[in-house]
């Protein structure tokens, strides 16, 4: 293993964009999405890949760990937060378009999915990736994905619908 | 393994999978697979065909349509800001992390918020420091920490081309007392981190800084930029930043 070549730096450079949009549908909070995709890079700066890689699967299955790793490590703050009586206080921008407001809704609905619904969701509907490809991704069976992808649809449209109707 | 033959080697298990109740898809899934462009021909034309007959099918289509584009837009805002750090952490090949960040960001003190700037996470190689190393902390430099207040303007003059300005002294996860501080040299600007061990102060972190305006004194930076200092200290700090009246008072007694 060593330090990324140039063409690695480049498709790294490359897989950006992409790579911060499955960050957020890790995440769902463009804050730690952010954070996300800076600790990702910086792992992969340290510790470099095969020569041999397929640097945007490798960035994606570098960026889960990590994820998985904040989320086990969050889990075990949060049960200190709460035994400590601490309140996350985050708050949200207010949007005073319509448009904006409905991405907010759309936005706050996918946040309500379950993070592997979300990614497939992204994966699919946003990356265009079929579900084959999508599926080696995320590492699961197709199914799987054809699966997360239709529940993610089902119960978007499902939260929406009630939003709207409770808003109306 | 490429993802190419990774795809191939993946397996198709779209015909055996079952909904929740263990009967076929339902028609929310075909009209999923059906957006996706992952039905076969014959799925395809039965559910053309129904569509034609079933208003209801139809509406529930565009609306699944309709959601994906909201989706996709949400997605393209989001993708507008990719930090240009990182990118430029990327490029660059004459820098190395000087201590991977794996801590998140999870201060939000209105002291750690204020002192937030544009810092690329990343020390300069030794062979770019042969002149002017921002790691070396000097006897004059070490009484700028030992002595100043922190403070949001003004800079204190060191020798050598040097300013410098305390921003912030918080307490370290080992016990040790920790200031961050602004330091430039001639052209330069470097943010950093030192800490109080065993009477001396030791850098912890020197980052070239980003967005220091020696003119307009110090110009905050975008959101982004920012949060690359706290993290930072969120390494370092098990505790809120001090107060000025606590930090004189630190400061009084000798640290």
């Amino acid at each position: 293993m060593t330090t990324l070549t140039s063409q690695q730096r480049q498709d790294l450079i490359d897989e950006l964009p992409r790579l911060k949009r499955y960050c957020l549908s890790l995440t769902s909070d463009p804050a730690d999405a952010d954070d996300l995709l800076q600790i990702t890079v910086e792992r992969l700066l340290e510790k470099g890949m095969p020569a041999d890689a397929h640097v945007a699967k490798w960035a994606h299955r570098v960026c889960k760990n990590l994820w998985i790793d904040e989320i086990r490590s969050r889990d075990v703050r949060n049960r200190y937060a709460l035994s400590e009586g601490v309140i996350d206080g985050a708050g949200t921008t207010s949007a005073n378009t319509e448009e904006s407001v409905q991405l907010d809704r759309v936005s706050a609905a996918m946040e309500h999915l379950p993070a592997e619904q979300r990614a497939a969701l992204v994966q699919v509907a946003v990356e265009g990736r079929s579900y084959a490809e999508a599926a080696a991704f995320l590492e699961v069976p197709i199914g799987t994905i054809m699966s997360r992808v239709a529940r993610a649809r089902k119960a978007l449209a499902a939260n929406l619908e009630w939003n709207e109707e409770r808003e109306a | 393994m490429g993802v190419a033959k990774k795809v191939k080697d993946m397996r198709d298990d779209r015909k055996n999978v079952v909904d929740m109740d263990g009967g076929r898809v339902d028609d929310d899934h075909l009209l999923s697979m059906y957006i996706d462009n992952e039905l076969d021909a014959e799925q395809t034309i039965a559910l053309v065909s129904r569509l034609k007959s079933e208003p209801a099918l139809r509406t529930r289509l565009t609306q699944l349509e309709e959601n994906d584009g909201l989706v996709r837009r949400v997605y393209a805002q989001s993708t507008v800001s990719v930090p240009n750090n990182v990118a430029a952490l990327i490029r660059s090949d004459n820098v190395t992390l000087f201590r991977p960040v794996r801590q998140w960001r999870r201060w939000t003190t209105a002291a750690v918020a204020a002192s937030c700037a544009a810092v690329v996470a990343m020390v300069l190689n030794t062979s770019q420091t042969a002149v002017f190393n921002p790691m070396n902390i000097d006897a004059q430099m070490a009484h700028a920490l030992e002595s100043s207040p922190s403070r949001a303007a003004g800079w204190e003059i060191l020798d050598e081309e040097r300013t410098f300005r305390s921003v912030l002294t918080f307490p370290a996860a080992d016990g040790k007392w920790c200031r961050e501080f602004l330091l430039s040299h001639r052209e330069a600007n470097w943010r950093g981190v030192a800490c109080r061990d065993g009477g001396n102060w030791v850098n912890q972190v020197v980052g070239s800084e980003v967005f220091l305006n020696q003119e307009t004194q110090y110009r905050p930076a975008g959101a982004n930029d920012s949060q690359n200092v706290a993290r930072f200290i969120d390494e370092t700090a098990t505790d809120v930043a001090l107060g000025p009246q606590q930090e004189a008072a630190l400061i009084q007694s000798g640290w």
